[in-house]
């Protein structure tokens, strides 16, 4: 039996390109569950954007475990520490089992139909008073495909509002941003297997051994296999994937363009570009070649605080590379100019020819495990079924399968994203907001803000979620959900994998699935389609799979060849799945033909500086003809620099252990035991100066507020702060019920533990955002340090094991993932 | 020959352009994405004005100098009206206006490049002819980012506010 705490990613299956990845089946049962009465029921893991394929132990009406399934596509067998312990947050006993309705300032439990009814009351008044603009509506990547497009046909078609975004903006709007410029659609062109067949991995900004540990663990073992591909890390913290890299770029947080822009001039200036690719596949690469000019590794290097020569290291591994593989995530979304950085990285793959072919890719990554399906659906700041909101045709086209009137989906500008969203409530624009399955009150920047926007009087926030969090705190109505394991419905990974999750048990009390929810809700507005019949005519998921299945016939992501049956405990399939795919299609872009037409596309595209949207006749005048766009720009310092009050860089980011806001993760008994506690992460150079040793509590502060935390003392960057963002208030003392600001409850400045003490990373982040994806910066803002109290010499809670590990080695290794069973199976063929 | 007045128009209003684009960028701090591009796009006119120096010598136009500077006393208060502002219903009318009249600002400096063009062509000054086609075209981005923002903000201030 393993411990999966202390080894993260598992037992070891090393191989080379030329044989295929093992299986090797990980398993975990709650003690004393009787194996063989188990039923299992096929699912997958939901705890990130690999989306591993497993299957749900049942025994007596209740989940008691999980186990990879070997057959799976995506992890052969595996799963993470999240997915091995999450499920257990299923039982967990303080689940909402009943609608709340605020009553005399007090959340009080009501039945469906005083809930229900409250929500539509409001809805109408608001309707009638001030029309479908001061609705707005805010969800999630942990919902399933069926869930997001009743929702997004019931908002787009029903409300007819704009105000519709998922949290999927916070983590994988620029993913979707930056497919669109390059390639004309999202949708990642390539397959997981590709890591199985490179020869050399570029990582930027992609803590893949925290982020995606199924996925570490496949490159794991490419890396201690026979022929070990040539990693490239860019990072400003020591991850356990920089550990690995051949060249490691710790640059300055909010560089990333520039550092990019400096590869290319190195590929260009070195010849090492596939120039017949590019003239026969691209466009614009001529004013690529002039910007990228203006980096030369010297200036580059001054501006991202590496040396020179590492740069020129990197270029020329990425240079020498036949089979490159590029991925991105978070440390280039939530960054400065993130959609730009991001396209950089498809322009690599472009300039080297690498693209559409084994072992060669770029990966725009999720997080979300469901987030490729809020982008699908249209359910955040996209039109359904990739189409472009700028184009009449695919407005008609949707209106035609929706039966409503074009005009009544609205698409005189882009779909309003979340920071916009919550401007309008601030300004008290926006006065009726529905927040389903996220929590914004931790999630969202400039935490103090987010809490006094939510509390506003004139604004009716209705909440629907598994538990009490800190958003529904700040509710008028919350709504209990059903989860994962608790409904049947599909989601699609980050290399367009379709699963089927099927119900395993009855969601708890009177939880309901999130599409029940909508559904209720619609047929309560009475919301029609243009003949005067319902306008949702569905009733299960699968019924709305079906229709989906039909708005997705002939776009980029076609689901039409799927269908429940098939997926039912598949190994997992890609799309597009149609009549010429019936098994679904591994690459996209073989034929290096893109999606770039511009009747085809879903996006004209913008200006990478300033946002500014292109339009109809500007992408025509590309002349694309099926090829990509090498989109480029100028680096530009960030806008909140190091200053004399504020001099260190602050950035925030996950634990392995941990997902989002600790909904799930902190009722899961072995996650929550590793990573228990906030803390920040310093440099030795900055601790010493700072007078900070390990496990003493610090201050942290930017103009924007405060948060204490005990410090340790790791191999983040010199001039460089790091906090995780799980950590909020709900389960401190008093802290997740506090209805308004906890900073206004109790004392502020209080010891460990007691009340009113901040420690939510986001109380310090700052309210901006890209100007083409709209995605917040989470990755560069200004702060200080100050010591607040000795900590004795008692480590702080940072797990050991991963990027926190201390840089010195007294502290005890975090463990406690006892009872894993990990079964290697034989080589054998893949099956694909 | 009058080259030298067409490089003062456009060197006038693109210091114009800053002008406003600096005032609105304080007067709107709740709106994030104003307040950080105002000041990249009116930085991207003052260095339009310094990338037209060497030829303003060249034709005899009287020198301008873009200001620089510690942030005035009108700036300040401006900022500190803008933070007051942020959470009033009058924000978004006056962001709408404010977009509005940077928008003809913009237009102003995209037709003096224009017209400098032209003239940049008839007098075959190959040189001038590239700082108008680098500079016009980033006129014409802040005129397509006024563009996508006023769309973006019209309905919502019109008919919900």
């Amino acid at each position: 039996m393993a411990d999966r705490i202390a080894d993260i990613w598992g037992a070891r299956t090393p191989h080379g390109a030329d044989s295929p990845w093992p299986v090797r089946v990980d398993q975990y049962l709650a003690e004393g569950v009787p194996e063989g009465e188990v039923q299992w029921v096929p699912s997958a893991c939901v705890l990130c954007s690999n989306g591993c394929g497993m299957d749900i132990a049942v025994h007596s009406g209740q989940i008691v475990g999980v186990r990879g399934r070997a057959s799976d596509r995506v992890s052969h067998g595996r799963l993470g520490p999240k997915g091995l312990f999450g499920w257990q947050a299923n039982n967990s006993p303080d689940r909402l089992t009943e609608p709340l309705v605020r009553r005399d300032g007090e959340l009080r439990p009501a039945s469906w139909d005083e809930a229900m009814g409250l929500v539509v009351e409001r809805s109408r008044q608001v309707l009638d008073e001030h029309g479908p603009l001061a609705m707005g509506f805010y969800n999630s990547g942990q919902l399933f495909l069926e869930d997001y497009y009743t929702l997004s046909l019931l908002v787009r078609a029903g409300i007819g509002t704009p105000h519709l975004d998922g949290n999927t903006r916070l983590c994988t709007a620029t993913a979707d941003f930056a497919l669109k410029e390059t390639f004309g659609t999202d949708g990642d062109p390539g397959s997981l297997r590709d890591f199985d067949l490179c020869d050399t991995i570029f990582a930027v900004g992609h803590n893949i051994a925290e982020t995606q540990t199924v996925l570490w663990a496949r490159i794991l073992d490419r890396l201690h296999g026979p022929d070990r591909p040539r990693l490239v890390v860019v990072d400003p913290r020591r991850t356990a994937v920089a550990r690995e890299a051949d060249v490691h770029l710790p640059i300055r947080n909010g560089t990333n363009l520039a550092l990019l822009n400096g590869i290319q001039h190195e590929l260009i200036a070195n010849d090492r570009v596939d120039r017949a690719f590019v003239d026969a596949h691209t466009v614009g690469f001529d004013q690529l070649a002039a910007i990228v000019a203006d980096y030369p590794p010297e200036r580059v290097a001054e501006i991202c605080g590496v040396p020179a020569e590492d740069i020129r290291a990197a270029a020329r591994i990425l240079g020498s590379a036949d089979r490159l593989v590029s991925t991105c995530l978070q440390g280039v979304y939530q960054s400065h100019q993130a959609t730009a950085s991001a396209c950089q990285v498809n322009n690599i793959n472009l300039l080297r020819g690498m693209i559409g072919e084994p072992g060669r890719t770029v990966f725009q990554m999720n997080g979300q495990p469901t987030a490729q399906n809020t982008r699908e659906t249209g359910a955040n700041g996209d039109m359904t079924a990739l189409r472009n909101w700028q184009n009449p045709d695919h407005v008609a086209d949707l209106a035609r399968i929706w039966n409503v009137d074009p005009l009544q989906i609205p698409t005189w500008a882009p779909p309003t994203h979340v920071m916009q969203i919550f401007r309008h409530a601030e300004t008290g624009s926006i006065r009726f907001l529905w927040i389903v399955g996220t929590n914004p009150a931790v999630s969202l920047p400039e935490l103090h803000r987010i809490r006094s926007i939510l509390a506003q009087e004139n604004l009716f926030v209705v909440v629907s979620d598994a538990f009490l969090n800190e958003t529904g705190h700040l509710a008028d109505v919350v709504l209990p959900a059903a989860v994962w394991g608790e409904k049947t419905g599909t989601f699609t990974n980050h290399d367009r994998t379709v699963h089927l999750s099927v119900k395993a048990v009855d969601p708890p009390g009177q939880a309901r699935p999130d599409m029940d929810i909508f559904l209720d809700y619609a047929t309560r507005m009475e919301l029609k389609d243009k003949d005067g019949a319902p306008l949702i005519p569905w009733r299960t998921p699968e019924e709305c799979f079906e229709a989906f299945k039909r708005v997705t016939a002939g776009r980029p992501c076609d689901y039409s060849g799927l269908s429940y049956e098939k997926l039912r405990g598949s190994p997992g399939i890609q799309w597009p799945c149609n009549e010429n795919a019936p098994e679904g299609t591994e690459r996209l872009y073989a034929d290096h033909q893109f999606n770039t037409d511009t009747d085809y596309c879903e996006d004209y595209g913008h200006d990478l500086a300033t946002g500014a949207a292109h339009e109809r006749n500007d992408h025509a005048a590309l002349r694309t003809n099926g090829r990509a766009i090498l989109k480029s720009t100028h680096y530009l310092p960030p806008h909140e620099a190091p200053s004399e009050e504020f001099p260190l860089l602050y950035t925030t980011g996950r634990t392995v252990y941990h997902w989002h806001t600790r909904t799930k993760s902190r009722r899961a008994p072995q996650l929550n035991a590793a990573a228990p506690e906030m803390w920040v992460e310093l440099a030795a150079g900055d601790a010493e100066r700072l007078g900070v040793r390990e496990g003493d509590l610090v201050r942290v502060e930017s103009a924007r507020g405060a948060i204490e935390a005990r410090a340790h003392v790791s191999g983040v960057r010199e001039g460089v702060v790091f906090a995780p963002f799980h950590y909020g208030y709900w389960d401190l003392p008093d802290g997740g019920a506090t209805d308004g600001d906890p900073t206004e409850n109790g004392a502020t400045g209080d010891g460990p533990g007691g009340n009113g003490r901040r420690r939510a990373a986001n109380e310090l982040t700052v309210t901006e955002w890209d100007p083409v994806s709209h995605q917040p910066l989470f990755k560069v803002a200004a702060v200080r340090v100050e010591k607040v109290a000795d900590g004795g010499g008692v480590p702080s809670p940072a797990p050991t094991t991963t990027t926190a590990r201390p840089v010195s080695g007294d502290a005890p290794g975090t463990s406690g993932g006892d009872g894993v069973r990990e079964t290697v199976e034989e080589a054998r063929e893949e099956t694909r | 020959m009058r080259v030298d007045t067409a490089i003062s128009e456009v060197q006038d209003a693109e210091l114009d352009l800053a002008k406003q684009l600096h005032r609105v960028r304080e007067r709107h701090t709740a709106e994030p994405d104003v307040h950080h591009l105002g000041n990249t796009l009116a930085h991207r006119c003052e260095e339009h004005v310094r990338r037209l120096a060497p030829f303003a010598e060249r034709y005899g136009a009287p020198v301008r100098e873009p200001h620089v500077g510690s942030p005035r006393l009108l700036d300040a208060l401006r900022r500190k009206s803008g933070e007051l502002l942020g959470h009033s219903e009058l924000a978004g009318p006056l962001l709408l206006r404010d977009l509005c009249d940077l928008s003809l600002a913009a237009h102003e400096v995209e037709i003096a490049w224009v017209i400098l063009g032209q003239v940049a062509q008839a007098v075959r000054d190959r040189e001038l002819l590239q700082v108008v086609t680098t500079c016009h075209e980033d006129t014409r981005m802040c005129e397509k980012w006024l563009r996508t923002r006023i769309k973006q903000v019209a309905p919502q201030v019109l008919v919900a506010g």
